[in-house]
């Protein structure tokens, strides 16, 4: 009956609306009253749940993040993006691609990359001949590397959401190959689609521009390579070196660069305010949520329902994406990684899967729900920006979905493109 | 028609005071905003002095990683009330604007509602809370520790008064007829947005 109750009230609040983190706090603390727990035993685990201290990575992952978008470090990318790759055919979709895997790299955040990178290119595309909808369903697939590359704060949610006892050092590095892959496979889409559409190739600028285009980006891309860096050898913990990112982001933008105004300063702190507590909220809540799941035994129950379906792993695995697809359509990232995680995990587990490379496909998953609709926050930024209605983008977006798919079944039933780096560099 | 012009007065008066209730709940999110603002900057100060400390200076202040915990806190759960007043947090509004008008309304205001009682539990069961901890020192930085759990106290109220006071905006709207500003009333879809 308690159960009942917790699930039966969380879909009942997630249906009128109310929102996820309210929702699974209202289920929870409904439950403990129910089941005779005093009332504040909720709200002592929503603060315990925020108060850990590997967590606090995730503000300083945010606030570079912001700096990255608002301090001119994003258009050095495109440009360097540019002269390396922009003369293939279809070029400029190839520049948008290549951007989104070394800005995503750095931001970690998918909504992010479409703000920074799309407000750039998709007006560039448009100009020179490319379809708006077009434009805009490269920005936004190509987004999602940004949850795959290291250093993503979603890696850290899914590290805390699978008990904390797997190593962030593994998770950053088995999501470079896979982001890679995936941003490969976009590639390949987007070249099909450019040649059926005869989209032109920039010239090539000669490699002395893009020997300085490189030298411009490339303190950019150092942000990445300190916070990635520091905690693979061990140098710096995840929290020091995500703070330590910050703080060389802020001295580049600030000194270096001298792109960050007190303005674009104050806008990035506000939003990064806006997505840390949502996050942390979410991440509170779903601690509470979560005590109550693991109390009434959910993930074993449905562990022991899907192995009765099926023991064929392959069956299984297929099943586990599917389900993580579809609760992707209609739910935001960071909550069905709290969610998902300890239900899906020990399912993953049981058929000898490894919960580092169980991580990747998660957050492929999830990543390709952020571009589908009805809930798909990078589908509808990635719109807004390039001007597009939805629906002729959705008319033509789908050949990138099958290359993020192609690119999310390798990675589910091979192992060795997620767990072959994390292996080389023996953490 | 003296009745009628009762009437018009009852709406007006009722518009002013719940558009100068709108201030003060604007003004106290701002207050929020700029709290939680400073808390980020300050984290972001006191890590750089624990990496500067840790591998300069060879000294680690050990006070940093506690005082961080309190902050995020402060970030956290200010930040989150903030979200409330701004409708940010992440939901999902599609199937209740997917119904007829008149449930889709009842439900609007049932969430509202529902997140009012939750504010308000929040903010009795966390006040417990804090009392509970007054008396407990944290560690390294000899301070209550109920100061770490007095900001979800204090998200807990203003979830209360901001969802309560749309909840009765709502409520005046559909059932009475007049929006805030004393307008007819007009839909206005949810803005519940998806982030990363």
């Amino acid at each position: 009956m308690g159960l009942a109750l917790l699930l039966g009230l969380f879909a009942f609040c997630i249906v009128i609306g109310v929102p996820v983190a309210f929702a699974m706090g209202i289920a929870a603390a409904a439950v403990f009253f129910y089941e005779g727990f005093p009332l504040l035993i909720t709200f002592q685990r929503i603060t315990s749940g925020i108060t850990v201290f590997s967590l606090l990575a995730i503000p300083f992952f945010i606030f570079a993040g912001e700096l990255m978008l608002h301090g001119g470090i994003a258009i050095r990318l495109v440009r360097f993006a540019s002269a390396l790759v922009g003369h293939v055919r279809g070029g400029l979709a190839s520049v948008n691609i290549f951007s989104s895997m070394l800005f995503g790299g750095i931001s970690g955040s998918a909504v992010a990359d479409i703000s920074a990178l799309g407000s750039i290119l998709i007006p560039v595309m448009k100009e020179k001949g490319y379809r708006g909808d077009y434009a805009v369903n490269v920005t936004v697939t190509s987004s999602i590397a940004g949850v795959v590359i290291p250093p993503s704060h979603n890696m850290i949610i899914f590290t805390v959401a699978a008990g904390g006892g797997i190593s962030i050092s593994k998770l950053f590095m088995a999501g470079v190959v896979p982001g890679i892959l995936m941003c490969l496979c976009l590639a390949v889409a987007a070249y099909i689609v450019a040649l059926r559409h005869n989209y032109p190739a920039e010239a090539f600028p000669g490699w002395r521009v893009v020997a300085l285009a490189a030298a411009t980006a490339i303190p950019g891309l150092v942000t990445a390579i300190i916070i990635v860096g520091g905690v693979l050898s061990g140098v710096f913990t995840v929290t020091e070196s995500g703070a330590f990112g910050a703080i060389y982001a802020l001295a580049l933008t600030v000194i270096v660069y001298r792109s960050l105004s007190w303005e674009a300063f104050k806008t990035a702190v506000v939003n990064s305010v806006r997505t840390t507590a949502m996050v942390m909220i979410l991440i509170g809540c779903a601690s509470a949520f979560g005590y109550l799941l693991a109390l009434y035994q959910v993930p074993e129950l449905l562990s022991r329902s899907l192995l009765a379906i099926s023991e064929n792993p392959i069956m299984i695995l297929l099943m586990i994406n599917l389900m993580l697809l579809m609760l992707g359509m209609i739910m935001d990232m960071a909550a069905l990684i709290l969610i998902c995680t300890p239900i899906f995990l020990p399912i993953a587990s049981a058929i000898g899967m490894d919960p580092v490379q169980f991580g990747i496909m998660l957050l492929m998953n999830l990543g390709l729900g952020l571009c589908t609709p009805p809930v798909g926050a990078c589908l509808f930024v990635g719109c807004a920006v390039g001007k597009v209605p939805i629906e002729e983008t959705l008319k033509s977006i789908w050949p990138f979905y099958l290359a993020i798919l192609a690119a999310l079944l390798a990675v589910t039933f091979i192992p060795a493109i997620s767990m072959t780096l994390p292996g080389l560099v023996s953490l | 028609m003296p009745q009628l012009h009762q009437e018009v007065h009852a709406v007006k008066s009722a518009a002013v005071v719940c558009q100068a209730t709108d201030k003060v709940l604007t003004l106290i999110r701002s207050c929020c905003v700029l709290l939680s603002s400073c808390a980020m900057v300050v984290l972001i100060a006191i890590f750089a002095w624990l990496v500067f400390g840790r591998y300069v200076l060879n000294e680690t202040p050990t006070w940093v990683e506690q005082l961080a915990l309190v902050l995020v806190c402060y970030i956290a759960f200010l930040g989150a009330a903030a979200g409330v007043k701004d409708n940010t947090h992440l939901g999902v509004s599609f199937i209740r604007e997917a119904l007829p008008a008149p449930l889709r309304r009842s439900l609007r205001i049932l969430a509202e509602a529902a997140m009012t009682v939750f504010g308000l539990v929040m903010f009795l069961s966390c006040l417990e809370l804090v009392a509970f901890g007054w008396g407990t020192l944290l560690p390294m930085l000899n301070i209550p520790e109920g100061v770490r759990t007095l900001p979800a106290a204090i998200c807990g109220g203003l979830i209360f008064l901001f969802a309560g006071g749309r909840t009765l905006g709502m409520i005046h709207k559909y059932w009475i007829g007049y929006g805030t500003d004393g307008t007819p009333p007009t839909e206005h879809p949810s803005s519940n947005t998806g982030v990363r």
